[in-house]
């Protein structure tokens, strides 16, 4: 069995306990509630049986009406979870959260992905020339990486519309697509579906729309990845093999590959770590942008009250971040062959 | 004895934001055709900036102030950069002191063998990766090791990897700089002994750097002793070991433990080499010298070269300066 | 026993700040201005709709109204006040759980430390933001409830910091002289491991609190900081968006700027903190 197999196979069992650690955590959370969170929903003068209804379904009484006792409830809620029960919406009539939060994914994952592809463009580029090229240029680097970290997304993306979509008018405000040009539906994915199905137009109008969101979340973002490139090609050039190396005589552009290749070690970490953020950092995106996705959904939920579709996508996002991890664990092994056990 | 490298005046300064660090301060020296040249020093004496300077790898802040080094008729030192890539790990070839962080850690050592091959001759991949095996073999590594990564392979093995690239190109000069300083005293022996017979079936001629003097007294033929960036004295190392002229070659050899002597007490010399930045002026070795004279905190003392030998001490300088 | 004094000099290491560690300092002290001397900056109350409604900037509204006629300008100044108080609040109950519970939990070690450990790495996991909207929206609006939900998000940080810390010295040789010479474990605690874990605790504090003024920006930009008339730079970002559209641009640029101002000054002077740990360290 190779060390990469043994590897993944550790790794895989770390997995549960960390999951099961984090989703035990948000129960916890959501059980801190002080007052009665029914109360909260619908008001103190609601007829009993509605209030009946709504423990019923935040699973804090059983059929018959009796309490239902907190370790008990945490059973239930776990077994739930295993079952891929991931509660039920308060408000839409019973819809499943998993369903709710699947509709909502795909808008998510794109303006995900399409960001942290600006953001990796902009910053590895950038702290790559920073760290080859070293003095003011390094400088103005680090000043990048200190002020984009800083930004506030929503702000930001206000700047953006201000001048794109309001004062020169060539973008447009909000959305995800001009309304009927939604590509028939594969993978979920806008720009993706348009270009699988030959659809011109829904293209043309999905790129304008994410321009400025993915451009938003990717600016923020590639802060964290123009520092990590940074320092990371300057430690690597100063290293011993890279003076070895140019000691035997590579030319430079060589050189490049060989740095880069063990540069990438670290910026791949970050990469990891950055999920956290680029979630968050999606979430306020598309809440400036009207980007109908989890962040708006999410926010749209908190504000109507529905604690039990709440609870259920924070639930999905915890799992989703360690399973992704892993994921990169598993990648940088594969690259890196000190990693592996 | 023919002359292959020849430097002179060479002055390599690192210019740091505490003051100029005059790491090799004007020395002149050359290296005959398959000869090896111990040189020896403290740290902090020069040494591996000196070795360094050869083939202009001087990382920054420092920088090649003065100076010529000529090589095969041709000054390195003025030399474009294109060209000078053409020599280094061809006609020169450079091994350091950690073989680990000398390789990349991420490549197959078989790969970064045939990289060098292929960036200096007009051979395709698969006469490089014979090439390459070749070389693995003369120093002594089986072929199933062309696909390992360094982490996989010893200390010692990876030392060899690196004799083997910097000389399967059968370059004129191998420059040494520590070679087997990080390896235990048996393998040490083993990797002398490597590149001992490199040297005679290739006529290489190498620049041990090193601040082992005993080292050097056993296996070079001539030495060459730097002290604070400056060189102190240089000569056939029979000579030396048997009559060394330099108050502080004397205390080297000196403080060598040698078994077959009656037990004594540890010798060694007393004091700390200077600080760089601020060297004492006249002779820098003065506050440690056991022989020190009114003059030699004044005045540097003048070269003085005697047949092969050279020495820099105003105790051969015939007192002149002082007027006695 | 610990004199006062000693404690607070340690609290603010000497450190040589770099330019961008002074212009980063100017920023937040520009904030902190603003907020000690509100009141003597503007005239008008930001609760109240003191103006017409949605006027661009101009002599007696130097940076416009909002829809309901306050004036940008004193939500500027007063509404500092509230961010910084809920940024300093946040942070001392994060102190006051993490610091102690680190302490604890590296010197005593053993089952405790490894449950302890693991329940902060699970928080430490989750994503700050989600993690403290989800506590917001359990525990409901006010000052008090914003600071506790960030403070949780951040307490991990702390935690491990000091727990850090407290593990090595826990290992040094004046602390196996004092229990030698028969200091209780409280005494060795307070007198020997606190005061070296306090120059740590600055650093840390200098890290994330960048993130922390953002983590309650992004809160109140989800109406879950302070309730609603209080003046938020967040909520007023949000509130002034649907304006956006129609060209009120002073509605969210100058709240947005002044969230920017005060983020990107604790960033600047947290980077030239960790520039100048990094330089000691390279130099020894």
């Amino acid at each position: 069995m190779t060390s990469l197999k043994v590897f993944v196979i550790a790794r895989l069992l770390l997995v549960i306990p960390t999951i099961l650690l984090l989703v035990s955590l948000v129960f916890f959370i959501m059980r801190v509630m002080p007052g009665d969170p029914v109360i909260a929903i619908v008001g103190m003068k609601a007829p009993p049986e509605r209030i009946l209804e709504l423990r019923k379904a935040l699973g804090l009484v059983d059929e018959s009406g009796n309490p239902i006792p907190l370790p008990i409830q945490y059973f239930n809620y776990l077994a739930n979870l295993f079952r891929g029960d991931f509660g039920r919406s308060l408000i839409w009539g019973k819809r499943p959260v998993l369903v709710e939060i699947m509709e909502h994914l795909p808008a998510t994952i794109e303006l995900a992905m399409a960001g942290f592809l600006v953001s990796i463009i902009l910053g590895v580029t950038l702290g790559t020339i920073g760290g080859w090229k070293g003095g003011k240029m390094s400088s103005a680097v680090k000043i990048y990486s200190a002020i984009t970290y800083a930004l506030f997304i929503p702000w930001i993306g206000m700047m953006l519309q201000l001048l794109f979509a309001v004062w020169l008018k060539v973008l447009p405000v909000g959305g995800r697509i001009d309304p009927g040009l939604e590509p028939p539906m594969i993978t979920g994915l806008y720009l993706l579906d348009s270009i699988l199905t030959g659809r011109w137009d829904s293209f043309v109008s999905a790129l304008r729309h994410i321009i400025l969101p993915s451009l938003t979340l990717g600016l923020v973002i590639s802060g964290v990845f123009s520092r990590v490139a940074r320092t990371s090609v300057e430690e690597i050039m100063r290293q011993d093999f890279v003076i070895a190396a140019r000691a035997r005589g590579i030319p430079e552009h060589r050189l490049v590959v060989h740095i880069l290749r063990n540069a990438f070690i670290p910026i791949m970490t970050m990469m990891g770590l950055q999920l956290a953020l680029l979630m968050t950092g999606a979430i306020l995106t598309e809440t400036t942008f009207s980007w109908p996705g989890m962040g708006t959904f999410l926010f749209e939920r908190i504000e109507y009250r529905d604690y039990t579709t709440v609870q259920g996508t924070v639930v999905f996002f915890a799992i989703i971040i360690s399973v992704i991890n892993l994921v990169v664990d598993i990648l940088y092994a594969y690259i890196d062959p000190r990693i592996r056990y | 004895m023919e002359e292959i490298l020849s430097i002179r005046n060479l002055k390599t300064y690192y210019f740091t934001r505490d003051g100029v660090v005059r790491a090799v301060d004007n020395v002149s020296l050359s290296i005959n055709r398959g000869e090896l040249l111990g040189l020896v020093g403290e740290s902090g004496s020069g040494k591996s900036s000196l070795g360094l300077s050869i083939v202009r790898l001087i990382p920054p802040p420092g920088r090649i102030v003065d100076g010529e080094i000529t090589f095969r008729g041709m000054n390195l030192l003025k030399l474009p950069e294109k060209e000078l890539r053409n020599i280094r790990g061809k006609h020169i070839g450079m091994i350091f002191q950690d073989p680990l962080t000398s390789l990349d850690p991420l490549r197959k050592i078989g790969d970064q063998l045939v990289e060098t091959i292929i960036v200096h001759t007009r051979v395709n991949e698969e006469e490089a990766k014979e090439i390459a095996l070749r070389a693995l073999e003369r120093v002594g590594i089986a072929p199933d090791r062309f696909d390992d990564y360094p982490h996989q392979l010893s200390g010692g093995m990876r030392q060899r990897v690196m004799i083997a690239m910097a000389t399967m190109l059968n370059p004129d000069l191998l420059i040494a700089d520590e070679p087997t300083t990080a390896l235990d005293v048996i393998v040490q022996s083993r990797i002398m002994d490597l590149l001992s017979d490199l040297k005679k079936s290739m006529k290489m001629a190498i620049l041990l750097i090193t601040h082992d003097l005993a080292l050097v007294i056993e296996r070079s033929d001539r030495v060459a002793v730097m002290y604070a960036g400056e060189l102190c004295e240089v000569g056939p190392s029979e000579v030396i070991s048997q009559e060394p002229l330099h108050p502080y070659t004397q205390l080297l050899l000196e403080s060598i433990p040698d078994i077959e002597k009656p037990r004594t007490k540890l010798v060694y010399i007393p004091g700390n080499p200077p600080d760089m930045r601020n060297p004492p002026t006249g002779c820098r070795f003065w506050p440690r010298c056991p022989k020190v004279m009114d003059v030699c905190k004044r005045i540097s003392p003048r070269s003085l070269e005697l047949d092969d030998r050279f020495v820099r001490c105003h105790l051969y300088n015939g007192g002149l300066e002082c007027g006695r | 026993m610990y004199t006062f004094r000693p404690i607070l000099v340690k609290l603010v290491p000497k450190v040589r700040l770099s330019i961008l560690g002074w212009a980063g300092a100017g920023m937040v002290a520009l904030t902190v201005f603003l907020a000690i001397f509100a009141p003597l900056l503007t005239p008008y109350d930001p609760t109240k709709a003191v103006g017409p409604s949605l006027q661009p900037p101009c002599w007696e509204y130097p940076l416009g109204t909002n829809k309901i006629g306050q004036d940008m300008w004193s939500r500027i100044v007063y509404g500092a006040r509230t961010i910084l108080i809920v940024v300093l609040l946040s942070t001392v109950i994060s102190m006051l759980i993490g610091v102690p519970l680190g302490l604890i939990s590296g010197y005593a070690g053993g089952l405790l430390d490894r449950i302890l450990s693991m329940i902060m790495d699970a928080i430490y996991a989750f994503p700050s933001l989600i993690l403290a909207i989800a506590m917001a929206a359990a525990l409901g609006p006010g000052i008090l409830n914003t600071a506790i939900s960030i403070a949780i998000v951040y307490v991990p940080t702390y935690f491990r910091m000091v727990r850090g810390q407290t593990l090595s010295i826990k290992e040094q040789l004046y602390v196996e002289a004092a229990r030698a010479i028969g200091a209780n474990h409280t005494t060795i605690l307070i007198s020997y491991i606190f005061p070296n874990v306090i120059s740590i605790i600055t650093v840390v504090f200098t890290l994330s609190v960048a993130d922390v003024v953002l983590t309650e920006a992004a809160l109140s930009f989800f109406g879950l900081s302070v309730p609603a008339p209080t003046p938020d730079w967040g909520f007023d970002l949000k509130a002034g968006h649907p304006y956006l559209l129609s060209g009120y641009w002073w509605l969210v640029t100058f709240p947005g700027l002044m969230i920017m101002i005060l983020a990107v000054g604790f960033t600047f002077i947290g980077e030239s903190v960790a520039e100048y740990f990094q330089a000691r360290e390279v130099r020894t």
